[in-house]
């Protein structure tokens, strides 16, 4: 049928050859000359002039490819005016300069109302019950267009199609499906998850998930793509998203990962309906995951804290505010005037607000008097930003998301950005489906299963394969000799000690073939423009420091350093992890990232805060475990922070909390941690509050309430005010806009940030006096002038060193998409249906060895204690790693964990531990079956 | 079409392809099962939803058909001979309904009665040898007449293969752009159907950029009626091969991927055995005759769709993606096979660059006429007196064709469906008026398409005809566009229902389908069908008008009404 192509292809590519130089021409819409811009489409230059509605669609969708199915843009094309004309569908048609378009003509409106016609043929005539009325594209263009009645006999049809309400989330009625794609395209182009396809062909193409399943039974990951995309309710969620029933729509961001995507939440009666991403939203362009879009109903979950607690007798008792506070600030008084300040200490959250963050550790310095502030950025990049701040001069991303559209190539090290950071996730993903990528993990992860270079690691050896990289470019000549000249200080000690090293030990050490290596290398540096992200994978090692240093000179040495598509760029784990540290809730660092021993600093803060303060250094939080065990620290305030279940060698942690005087917990749930102490304190959940979150490119972004908190429930915000108000230290109300004006009065790169100038994309610091922003850092000069080369030499973990003859398998820790971190908050959600219990991988060959199988139970034993787990076998670990997630305190995974630290910035080390394991035996043995 | 979906297929490259392996894992049972296609969606790094839909799509693969060991031509010529009743009533003494399946077409439109059986296809008097068939005992192929009337361009004898590809190492001696002034000169257009200037598409995947690209010849000759790209693979398929390396060496295109409908097993495998000869002779492979120049063949057996014709939907169709057709830009030459630069063209154009490259552009430019150049293969179906391929020179008078070389029409016949199903249908008194050429057919309101041509006897009723041609849209229309995907459907139900009794089409409705098929589809299979439609409903306006009526009460209530 050779036919078919000919014609098209006649058609079309002569309008293509015609379609070059030009640029200052115009083009007509209905005989009026508007300007013409190279490389548009007809239907992008009539939006631009016209508006997005002025042209009709159904198939097309802000984020998505021209597909060209519906035809209803269709417009007439004339090359002269009154001259011949084509009709053809504007959308994927390029415009040609000095073309005459007519939107509208006879036979155009009579094209699209007979479209309709024939799609309504084929559709149910419920629109007032159904769940997209008045929000339905079909519905807005069929009634465009006129039609009033459908001339065709009745005939084949879809009407029976059953729905599908398998999911927790996701639904889909395909009696109403129009076969426009979008939910096809959605999920490749968006998401890259390839769940949906149309299936037949002709009439009977029908979408279907996976192999012709249920939502729940496909491999569907949730992200609502499809849903948002569909232009009627084919596939639409359990929240019904794409009603217009809401009382009000308030642009919040997400609470959950780094990424920081905008969300728009829905509320009915002053409750949460549901939430959809904004198109126009720069860091997740209408897409986010299932996490932001769906797992929010913890926020009014019956497990909310609702009153304050003091413990009484052994036991946590209701209590007024008023009865909590005189309680807190008597013990507070009481030890601040037997022990000193010093014997107080905070541990901040990266879960809560900038504002909230820089409250915390203004308490904790110029209230209470004490530097013993830090957060939990601790325990997560507190490596990245003391790695990046010895080379660089800061610890923050030096590029932006955006710039995957700019490079050649990214290397992903200790990063499972699909299952920790999904949105970013899928944009990675997106890449290495078409572009270099190497990934080096541990594991097959899912960007591993599609890079084109995988190291595939032992857990622990970051920073061999790190040299063995950098040997390679050296050895090729590939560095960048300008770049090092011209940027960078200490190149020629650095060369000598990577030209030193022994490249058989380091191959044997990190157990990746020295030649993949190399062309890994090799791809690296001689992409235009090379990206690294790297995550936990990377921090959470007793070398963490270390390998971020060697990240850092990776880009160095390849000049992939201040321009778009390069650069070095942390995953951030949380929400505000970035703004934590920010904030100053570092035991060294004040807000600001200032040197509170340094004199001028110290001198500066104390004028701002109107508080002698304190010149040492305070206790980082395993420091702060250690004192309190030591008999050094009698009071610490957590706020949003589950220690117990997060933090390192359980024991350890409970056993230095059981020797304070007073613990006091501000927390949404009744975590491990706030069983534990004196006074919680409820507080309110990112929906109920307002403030600045930024993200893991920098970007300060708006929080907004969306609804009043829960009753009984404070913002951390105001909890803090209150508290330092009672603590005799005057501070106004918790309002974000007053607070972002006093930070940016000290907080540097906060200098141009207010509230009311964010707007709904945000910012990203540094933000200058005028209110200009930066997406790129270390253009021309590196924060601390030169770019510094730091060396690193592989040391192995002091726990396989000291207990890897014993036990001899490496037990190393990941995330899965469907919880956060601990879970506390989508334990709580209908995500807790879809991933029901924490999983270890186990290779086959291990597996058989021990004569486990599939979901059996494992106890895996370590130094400091013995879990069990469900096995999953799975070549994605080699024989001998086992890796396992940790959402479910019930597997009390902290309870192996050692109380070894990156030697440099106390990140713990979560990703080796020494393990044995054998078949669970008594009462674990079955828990499979209940 | 996903341009990740053509990535991801094309990190494979040809070596091991998602298609062919889905062609493979169907061959034990008739579709692939759950385990196959888990284990090519995991390697190939899709989803389970992309394999499945692509199985779905194909009647080779699809579970429906499963089961299926004879399969019956539907195409017009076997349906306007009226053979296959009897055929079929044969073969249901041998198979059961569900063992009996249908394909359209096997090509055999010379002699009808056409069937396929274990692979292999039968016609004429075949199924009265049906007991030794099945044991397996092979017939006596096929015969039809070829004969040529002007150049014999595709129809002469080529000689033996050392002979016959002098011609292609004389032109790795010459540059590319030497070679593509010579096709520049001769003019040549597409003998897919259109016409398109092979030199332009030649000279705009040359200057794409890329390290890899491909020359696709599109055997997938899907028209029923046509069967002369059968002709040339199974009888000069040397002319084809050669051409697809010389665009290859012009293009700087190092593989060759000749996609042939599985409807032709025999031209599957006689192409197989002339690569393998091919690489015998040292003729394919790295640097060939030290020139510097490799090329490496790949044949594709296709698992029946003739969407597949369309060349952007059977480039998906190689990738393992649906075959749903693709906007355009980008344009294959541009973004084609895995998102590389690719040609693609039909057999018969291939086929002829071995002429063009022996003897110049201009001797072939002279023959034919100035807009229409070289020659052009007719198919001719079992109603002439002498069936067969002709090869004429361009601007040849169709009466001729008709009476000198098929010997006039053995029974009386009323119109001539020419080139294809989205061809014209030429009334019997409009053959003088119409030569053999692009703008002699366009001037008259037809369309010369692939020159196959389809007799439409007296006695045959022309609704019943319209019918088919809907049903047969119906049936292949990929599904992308709305309004083929609906409108056939919606066409071919009204059709058959006027044909019951007690309803009329009303022919305003049945003339804003037809514009909104033939303005409004994404390619031509939904636009071409309307000619053919409307070239009837103008020449037979009797025999068609108790069908229709001029008004028709409407359907009322609809959805719009409601809301905004």
């Amino acid at each position: 049928m050779n036919l078919l192509s000919a014609i098209t292809a006649t058609a079309t590519a002569t309008a293509a050859s015609t379609n070059k130089a030009i640029n200052t021409a115009t083009a007509f819409i209905n005989d009026k000359a508007y300007p013409f811009n190279e490389g548009e489409t007809i239907l992008q230059f009539v939006r631009r002039n016209l508006g997005k509605d002025f042209v009709p669609t159904l198939c097309d969708a802000p984020n998505l490819d021209p597909f060209g199915s519906c035809r209803v843009c269709s417009v007439d094309v004339a090359l002269v005016k009154d001259g011949p004309s084509k009709v053809q569908a504007s959308c994927h048609t390029p415009l040609i300069p000095n073309s005459y378009i007519y939107t509208d003509s006879e036979r155009i409106t009579r094209l699209r109302r007979n479209i309709i016609e024939l799609v309504l043929t084929d559709h149910p005539l419920d629109c007032l019950t159904c769940e997209v009325n008045n929000n339905c594209e079909l519905q807005t263009v069929a009634a465009r267009v006129g039609i009033r009645d459908v001339r065709y006999p009745e005939g084949k049809n879809h009407l029976d199609k059953k729905k599908d309400l398998s999911h927790p989330y996701m639904t889909s009625d395909f009696s109403k499906c129009i076969n426009c794609f979008r939910c096809v395209r959605a999920c490749d182009e968006v998401q890259g998850e390839f769940v949906l396809s149309m299936a037949g062909r002709g009439f009977d193409s029908h979408i279907v998930k996976s192999f012709n399943n249920s939502f729940f039974e496909s491999d569907c990951v949730s992200c609502g793509a499809c849903a948002q995309a569909c232009p009627t309710s084919a596939i639409s969620d359990v929240f019904e998203s794409k009603s217009i029933v809401a009382d009000t729509k308030t642009r919040t961001i997400c609470t959950y990962c780094g990424v920081g995507c905008n969300l728009e939440v829905a509320v009915v009666n002053g409750k949460v309906k549901s939430i959809q991403a904004p198109y126009d939203a720069n860091v997740n362009h209408g897409h986010t995951c299932l996490k932001g879009r769906f797992a929010f109903s913890f926020y009014n979950h019956p497990d909310r804290l609702r009153t304050p607690l003091i413990r009484k007798h052994g036991e946590l008792v209701p209590a007024t505010w008023d009865e909590a506070y005189d309680y807190i600030v008597n013990e507070l008084n009481r030890i601040k005037n037997d022990l000193g300040p010093d014997y107080i200490a905070g541990i901040s959250s990266a879960r809560c607000t900038n504002e909230e963050n820089y409250l915390m550790q203004k308490f904790i310095r110029a209230v209470i008097g004490t530097n013993n502030i830090d957060s939990c950025a601790r325990v997560c990049h507190s490596p990245t930003a003391l790695g990046m701040q010895r080379t660089f001069g800061t610890g923050a991303a030096t590029n932006s998301v955006i710039d995957l559209n700019y490079t050649d190539c990214i290397m992903v090290i200790g990063a499972n950005p699909t299952d920790a950071h999904p949105v970013t996730g899928a944009k990675l993903k997106q890449f290495a489906m078409h572009g270099t990528s190497i990934v080096i993990d541990p594991r097959r992860t899912e960007m591993a299963r599609y890079a084109t270079y995988h190291l595939q690691l032992r857990p622990g050896t970051n920073v061999a394969v790190m040299n063995m990289l950098l040997y390679y470019i050296i050895k090729e000549g590939l560095e960048d000799k300008q770049f090092i000249e011209a940027r960078t200080e200490g190149y020629e000690e650095f060369k000598n000690h990577i030209l030193n090293i022994d490249i058989g030990k380091m191959e044997a050490i990190c157990g990746v073939d020295r030649n993949l290596v190399r062309s890994a290398a090799m791809a690296y540096a001689s992409a235009p423009n090379a990206m690294s992200f790297h995550g936990l994978g990377v921090t959470e090692h007793s070398q963490g420091t270390y390998t971020v240093m060697l990240i850092a000179d990776l880009a160095m040495i390849t000049g992939n350093i201040g321009r778009r598509g390069v650069g070095v760029n942390p995953l951030r784990g949380q929400n505000n992890v970035q703004g934590a540290a920010d904030m100053g809730c570092q035991p060294h660092q004040g807000a600001g990232y200032l040197d509170i021993t340094n004199p001028d600093y110290h001198h500066m803060y104390e004028d701002f805060y109107h508080a002698t303060l304190p010149l040492h250094v305070g206790y980082k939080i395993p420091q702060m475990y250690d004192a309190a065990l030591n008999g050094k620290l009698k009071a610490l305030w957590l706020m949003g922070e589950d220690n117990v279940q997060t933090d390192p060698n359980t024991q350890h942690v409970v056993n230095a909390l059981n020797q304070l005087d007073l613990l006091i917990v501000q927390e949404i749930f009744m975590t491990e941690t706030a069983k534990m102490a004196h006074v919680v304190l409820p507080a309110a959940s990112f929906l109920e509050k307002s403030g600045t979150f930024t993200n893991g490119e920098r970007r300060i972004q708006r929080v907004q309430k969306v609804v009043e908190p829960i009753e009984g429930t404070k913002s951390d915000g105001q909890i803090m005010v209150e508290i330092m108000n009672r603590m005799g230290y005057a501070q106004p109300d918790y309002d974000p806009k007053t607070m972002l004006e006093e930070i940016a009065q000290i907080v540097p790169f906060f200098a141009g940030v207010k509230w009311d100038e964010l707007g709904e994309n945000g910012k990203q610091w540094p933000v200058l006096k005028d209110g200009s922003d930066t997406e790129i850092l270390h253009i021309d000069t590196f924060k601390r002038g030169k770019g510094k080369f730091q060396v690193a030499t592989f040391k192995e973990s002091e726990e396989i060193v000291n207990h890897g003859a014993e036990f001899p398998y490496i037990l190393t820790t990941n995330r899965e998409l469907e919880h956060y971190n601990c879970g506390t908050m989508t334990r709580r959600t209908g995500n807790a249906e879809i991933l029901t219990d924490d999983v270890l991988m186990i290779n086959p060959a291990d597996a058989s060895n021990h004569l486990i199988a599939e979901g059996d139970m494992v106890c895996i034993i370590s130094a400091r204690g013995k879990i069990d787990v469900k096995a999953h076998i799975t070549d994605e670990v080699k024989a001998g790693i086992l890796s396992s997630t940790f959402h479910f305190p019930d597997i009390k995974m902290n309870d192996l964990t050692s109380s070894i630290s990156d030697s440099e910035a106390m990140c713990p080390e979560y990703k080796v531990v020494a393990v044995n394991i054998r078949k669970s035996k008594g009462k674990y043995k079955n828990k499979v079956l209940s | 079409m996903s341009k990740n979906l053509s990535d991801l297929s094309g990190r494979k490259g040809l070596a091991k392809n998602l298609f062919e392996e889905l062609g493979i894992a169907a061959k034990a049972t008739g579709t692939p099962g759950e385990d196959d296609m888990e284990k090519l969606r995991s390697e190939f790094l899709v989803g389970k939803a992309n394999v499945y839909g692509s199985v779905s799509f194909y009647d080779f693969l699809k579970p429906e058909n499963q089961g299926k060991k004879v399969y019956i031509c539907n195409g017009s010529a076997c349906m306007t001979a009226g053979t296959q009743e009897k055929l079929e009533a044969t073969l249901s003494e041998h198979f059961s309904k569900e063992e009996t399946g249908e394909m359209c077409c096997l090509g055999r439109c010379h002699e009808n009665s056409s069937f396929h059986l274990n692979g292999r296809n039968y016609s004429g008097d075949d199924i009265n040898d049906i007991v030794n068939i099945k044991k397996g005992i092979s017939t006596e192929p096929d015969h039809y007449h070829v004969s040529s009337k002007g150049t014999p361009i595709l129809t002469s004898e080529y000689g033996t293969v050392h002979e016959y590809y002098k011609i292609f190492l004389d032109c790795l001696q010459k540059t590319p752009e030497v070679l593509l002034a010579e096709l520049k000169d001769s003019g040549l257009r597409g003998r897919g159907g259109a016409g398109f200037s092979m030199a332009f598409k030649l000279d705009s995947c040359r200057n794409a950029v890329s390290n890899t690209k491909f020359i696709v010849c599109n055997a997938d000759e899907g028209d029923p009626g046509a069967y002369s790209d059968r002709y040339i693979m199974e009888q000069r398929p040397h002319a084809m091969l050669m051409g697809m390396m010389i665009a290859g060496y012009i293009t700087g295109a190092a593989y060759g991927v000749v996609y042939i409908r599985g409807e032709y097993p025999e031209s599957v495998d006689i192409v197989n055995e002339c690569v393998e000869t091919l690489r015998k002779e040292k003729l394919i492979g790295e640097d060939i005759n030290g020139s510097g120049f490799t090329f490496e063949f790949k044949i594709i057996e296709a698992q029946g769709a003739y969407i597949c014709g369309e060349e952007t939907a059977l480039l998906s169709s190689i990738e393992g993606q649906r075959p749903e057709v693709r906007v355009r830009p980008p344009y294959p030459t541009q973004k084609g096979l895995f998102n590389q630069p690719t040609v693609v063209n039909n057999v018969e154009t291939l086929a002829n660059l071995p002429f063009i490259m022996q003897h110049g552009g201009k001797a072939f430019a002279a023959i034919g006429t100035a807009k229409s150049t070289g020659t052009k293969l007719i198919s001719l179906d079992g109603y002439f007196n002498r069936p067969g391929i002709y090869e004429v020179d361009m601007g040849t008078p169709l009466s001729i064709v008709i009476n000198e070389l098929g010997g006039g029409f053995r029974l009386p016949v009323k119109a001539m469906h020419i080139g294809g199903p989205l061809g014209g249908l030429v009334p019997v008194q409009k053959v003088e008026s119409l030569t053999v050429d692009f703008d002699s057919f366009a001037k008259e309101g037809f369309l010369l398409g692939h020159a196959s041509v389809v007799c439409i006897p007296e006695d045959y009723p022309l609704i019943k005809y319209l019918e088919h041609l809907f049903r047969f849209t119906a049936h292949e229309s990929c599904g992308k566009c709305f309004p083929c995907r609906l409108g056939s459907t919606r066409g071919y139900e009204m059709l058959e229902k006027a044909q019951e009794g007690n309803y009329k089409i009303d022919i305003k409705l049945m003339n804003d389908l037809l514009e909104t098929l033939e303005t409004g589809s994404l390619c031509a299979l939904g636009g071409g069908l309307p000619l053919p439609i409307k070239n009837a409903l103008h020449y037979f306006e009797g025999e068609l008008a108790p069908f229709f009526s001029e008004n028709q009460p409407r359907r009322s209530g609809s959805s719009s009404s409601s809301g905004s």
